[in-house]
């Protein structure tokens, strides 16, 4: 599978509590909280952390086989990206 | 302030306990006009107009600007009823209130032995009902509450703005004991719930209307210091006083 890279909406307020990420998004004010796994990937959404990276560490730190895991990180990326709040590009982001 | 008769009698009757004769915050001009548009009687429009803390603010009854800087707000109203008058001044105690570190949230407030309590929900949840059952606290809200944080304390705020009751709370303060999420029940309960599960409760109700990064950031921030500052539960009640019992109790 070709490389992705993922990119938090800039347009987002966020906070991790316990582990968990509550993500207000300002075009809406729509509230959204994710699970351990899912602020994992959302940290790591910094546009030049691969995915493959970060299914890595999921396998690592949860416990999880790296095919499930690819399963578990496309499903929710096509998620977010839905609700506006990831972009996905083919590229690492440039820049600081 | 405002050179139209009609509105003048309208801010005197529809906020009488909220009039004070000290040295304002704030500077308001209301006046009444056409407003340009056709946007529908519901859609509310508030963007920041280019000027730093600078928004204006829209809806087919009114059109109007609030300046956060410099803390001066107008607004032009088709015409001196009190339902437009209150939607703007909502809005603009949702915008002012973020550059005090404040919000205005759906909850019903209410003062008991010297302590304010938020009673928090949508429509429906309970909090006029809330607010019929305790004929011996003080009414500050039966619908939007101000709450404000400063080191690490929070006090809430009475509003003229009502739900049900159709009447006004009183125009005071007290530090905030505690915040409840309101769930209809068969039997009183109370149960804790984590800063996260607050969070998660509370900012659906919090009323906020500008599609503002740095704004949505200020909100959130503001949220969190106050379910952090402050107790919050989860209260299952049924239909008479005894929730304050298991309130008392915690």
């Amino acid at each position: 599978m070709p490389e992705r890279y993922l990119a938090r909406n800039s347009r987002t307020a966020w906070r991790v509590y316990d582990g968990e990420a509550v993500i207000l998004l300002a075009e809406d004010s729509t509230l959204n909280t994710l699970n351990a796994v899912g602020t994992l990937i959302w940290e790591g959404a910094d546009g030049k952390t691969p995915v493959s990276s970060l299914v890595g560490r999921i396998c690592a730190e949860f416990d999880v086989e790296p095919a499930q895991a690819e399963r578990d990180v496309t499903a929710f990326v096509d998620r977010l990206s839905q609700r506006g709040l990831l972009n996905v590009s083919a590229l690492p982001h440039e820049g600081p | 302030m405002t050179r139209d008769r009609d509105v003048a009698q309208l801010v005197r009757d529809r906020y009488k306990g909220f009039v004070s004769s000290g040295t304002p915050e704030w500077r308001l001009e209301i006046d009444v006009g056409p407003v340009g548009g056709r946007r529908a009687h519901d859609d509310v429009r508030v963007s920041r107009d280019g000027v730093d803390a600078r928004y204006t603010v829209n809806r087919a009854d009114f059109a109007g600007t609030v300046d956060l800087s410099a803390r001066r707000a107008s607004v032009t109203l088709t015409d001196a009823n009190e339902y437009s008058l209150d939607s703007f001044l909502r809005i603009l105690y949702s915008l002012a209130l973020v550059a005090a570190h404040g919000v205005i949230a759906h909850a019903a407030s209410l003062v008991r032995n010297g302590r304010a309590h938020l009673f928090c929900g949508p429509s429906g949840s309970g909090k006029t009902t809330v607010a019929r059952l305790s004929p011996d606290a003080t009414l500050l809200s039966d619908e939007l509450s101000i709450v404000r944080t400063a080191d690490e304390h929070a006090r809430c705020h009475g509003t003229p703005f009502w739900g049900e009751l159709a009447r006004a709370g009183e125009d005071r303060v007290a530090t905030l004991g505690g915040i409840y999420f309101l769930h209809h029940g068969t039997r009183h309960a109370l149960e804790t719930v984590t800063p996260r599960q607050a969070l998660e409760r509370l900012l659906p109700n919090v009323l906020f209307f500008a599609r503002d990064t740095d704004l949505t950031a200020r909100v959130l921030d503001i949220a969190a210091d106050l379910v952090e500052a402050v107790p919050c539960f989860d209260l299952s009640f049924r239909l008479d006083p005894g929730f304050w019992e298991v309130i008392d109790r915690a």
